[in-house]
């Protein structure tokens, strides 16, 4: 029972998470217009490399990631969350991304174990 | 100073009239005569926090039975804690010590049941987006009273135990593409989502809800 008290490592780190997806979108979909046969691959390969990022830290968490590509159209987008969770050991992290063509907003959500 | 009796539920309407600012008559009156203290309020913190702590651990005893698992840090707890006077009430982390449930995973037949949320959430979705139009400003505020409500809607059909994400997109309808992905590392056999769409003329939404089992 003594390994589950919360030591420094066991916390949800915005800064690390929010630069792990960064680094994962501009990986994916860095430089590319918008193709919809090609989303389906990005959002996937964006999810995929964050999640494997994060399982790399190593910390004994739950993971969620989601990710909405949206073309550039004129057309208006909102997204909101609300977690039912302990407020203390669990967070989020959005990044929101943009190019020419299109936005990217990828959600990452950590749940202490 | 006169010491009267008072009644818990006047102390706890004090308490709230008075929040974080320390009143020296409701320290009187708690805690006895103590008239050496009243130059040195700041060197009384621990006696201060623990008047609180003890109105606290009373509140929380209305919900559950103190002894048995009770954890101050557990899942919803804390929603209360911050909402309860509108004001963050600053607690001393306290070291819990939780005691052993003996519980690997959730009961028979007390698993997220992803048909049944589903079925909430589109029900929900079309009840409150039936009619809208979309609107810039309107539509922000919108969309997380959704997600309130949608949270809502979905912890009263959830096994208990389970921690909830609830994730809402929406947007004007145009000719644009979209397209929403999502993947977790979580436990297949307890954990689970389930997610619903809406549109109409001007809007289109979708929603998800991903449980997760906590023990």
């Amino acid at each position: 029972m003594e390994e589950f008290q919360t030591g420094e490592e066991a916390s949800f780190l915005v800064d690390e998470v929010s630069s792990i997806i960064k680094e994962a979108i501009e990986g994916a979909i860095g430089g590319n217009a918008y193709q919809h046969s090609k989303v389906n691959q990005w959002t996937t390969s964006v999810v995929e490399q964050t999640l494997s990022q994060l399982t790399k830290l190593g910390k004994p968490f739950k993971y969620i990631v989601t990710c909405v590509i949206m073309q550039k159209n004129g057309a208006g987008l909102h997204t909101a969350s609300s977690c039912f969770w302990d407020n203390s050991s669990d967070g989020t992290c959005t990044v929101r991304w943009e190019n020419k063509t299109m936005y990217c907003i990828v959600s990452a959500f950590g749940l202490a174990l | 100073m006169a010491e009267q009796p008072v009644p818990e539920a006047a102390l706890l309407a004090q308490v709230l009239a008075a929040a974080n600012s320390e009143a020296p008559s409701l320290r009187t009156t708690r805690r006895g005569s103590q008239p050496a203290a009243r130059g040195t309020e700041d060197s009384k913190p621990p006696a201060l926090l623990s008047r609180r702590n003890s109105i606290l651990s009373r509140r929380s005893s209305f919900g559950m039975v103190p002894g048995s698992r009770r954890p101050s840090l557990g899942p919803g707890m804390l929603h209360r804690h911050v909402s309860f006077s509108g004001l963050p009430i600053f607690q001393p982390i306290l070291k819990t010590r939780l005691e052993n449930t003996y519980r690997m995973g959730p009961d028979k037949g007390c698993k997220f049941d992803a048909e049944r949320v589903q079925r909430v959430l589109e029900g929900t979705l079309a009840r409150a987006l039936g009619s809208s139009v979309y609107s810039p400003q309107g539509n922000a505020p919108l969309a997380q009273s959704l997600t309130e409500l949608l949270q809502n809607q979905a912890k009263e059909v959830v096994p208990p135990r389970y921690k909830l994400v609830c994730h809402v997109v929406l947007g004007q309808q145009g000719q644009q593409g979209l397209l929403v992905a999502s993947r977790g590392l979580w436990d297949p056999e307890t954990d689970s989502f389930a997610s619903a769409t809406f549109s109409n003329a001007s809007l289109f939404a979708v929603a998800t809800v991903y449980g997760l089992y906590f023990e």
